[in-house]
């Protein structure tokens, strides 16, 4: 029986090509498991090559691997559920989860406070606790919401600016307290309605790639929004979310899951 | 702007003592010229220059605020 091959490459767009040429076949006809999401390295040198292990679907659906549950299921709310979940906490590093009222969660929002008043914004932040996906449950020790008036400026281009204050808002506090503690930064509630939306798109496109039985690619995002990808349809038993592509251009790619077609070929 | 550039880079660096920004008038735009400690240099700019980029982009907030463009050189 085959049982998949496994490829390296500079990118993973190249590791699957090579997997798929050894294998004869289409990327709709296989499973692609992310081993390695590789690191580009500086000037070519001391990068990681991405790896990754292509399984026929033939192969997978006469496996018991996958039964009773289609997916490992994770113990902990909100941990990674998956490969590609866990691959996209990587970009950051493993992390600290902290209370609301920890030292580093203080000290984030006296900073916050002190960017603002430097900016000239007249602007109030409020601490409160993660509670989904897109504000880093299980990942983020806080959020801290930013409300005032024409704070669009703050926001940027899709996100743009926000993400480069939550960025040096984390570095800041970790240089400060040598911890990997991560904090969300949020502007008049624009992350939860970017999350809102996400899911939404994530659950139409999973819709599509159901009917038509062929995968769908979104466009490029950051880590935290595919991270919102992957867990709305993690749970989803006719589809699997993978993360393809490197830096800038990493995208989700949502595929049919291919089970057995009849019950009489389960194991 | 001065104050913003000092915050981030006294939080970043392990010498916040030899942290020194200047902001000067250069016709078109505010110079804003940040020194830090040579072996902080990397610190503040950041693999592939994205703490000193971040920085920028929050600099480019100050600069409308005041209806300025505002260039940061770091060394």
């Amino acid at each position: 029986m085959n049982e998949g091959v496994e490829a390296s490459g500079r990118t993973l767009e190249e590791a699957i090509e090579k997997a798929l040429a050894q294998l004869g076949l289409d990327r709709d006809q296989v499973h692609i498991e992310v081993l390695s999401a590789g690191r580009p390295g500086l000037f070519g040198i001391g990068g990681e090559e991405a790896r990754v292990r292509v399984t026929p679907l033939a192969t997978i659906t006469s496996s018991p691997f996958q039964e009773p549950a289609p997916q490992p299921v994770s113990q902990a709310p909100f941990a990674p559920a998956g490969a590609d979940i866990e691959e996209e906490e990587e970009e950051e590093g493993r992390v600290v989860v902290k209370g609301t009222e920890s030292p580093e969660v203080s000290r984030a929002s006296e900073y916050l406070r002190d960017i603002l008043a430097c900016l000239g914004l007249a602007a109030e932040v409020s601490v409160r606790a993660p509670e989904t996906p897109g504000d880093g449950l299980g990942r983020a020790s806080a959020v801290l919401d930013i409300r005032g008036e024409d704070l669009g400026i703050l926001i940027g281009r899709r996100g743009s600016t926000l993400a480069a204050l939550q960025y040096l808002l984390n570095v800041m506090i970790n240089r400060q307290f040598q911890s990997r503690v991560v904090v969300t930064v949020d502007v008049e509630g624009y992350k939860r309605r970017r999350e809102e939306a996400l899911k939404g798109l994530a659950q139409r496109l999973a819709q599509k790639v159901k009917q038509t039985g062929r995968p769908v690619t979104l466009e490029p995002m950051p880590a935290a929004e595919r991270r919102i990808v992957h867990l709305a349809l993690v749970n989803d038993p006719d589809v699997v979310t993978s993360s393809i592509g490197n830096g800038e251009d990493r995208k989700v790619m949502i595929s049919p899951r291919r089970r057995s077609r009849g019950p009489g070929r389960r194991p | 702007m001065k104050e913003l550039v000092e915050l981030v880079a006294k939080a970043i660096v392990d010498h916040p003592d030899q942290v020194e920004v200047t902001e000067d008038d250069a016709g078109d735009h505010i110079l804003l010229r940040l020194k830090v400690a040579e072996e902080d240099m990397g610190r503040i700019i950041g693999k592939q220059g994205r703490i000193a980029n971040a920085l920028r982009t929050l600099l480019r907030v100050a600069a409308a605020r005041r209806g300025v463009r505002a260039v940061l050189e770091i060394g």
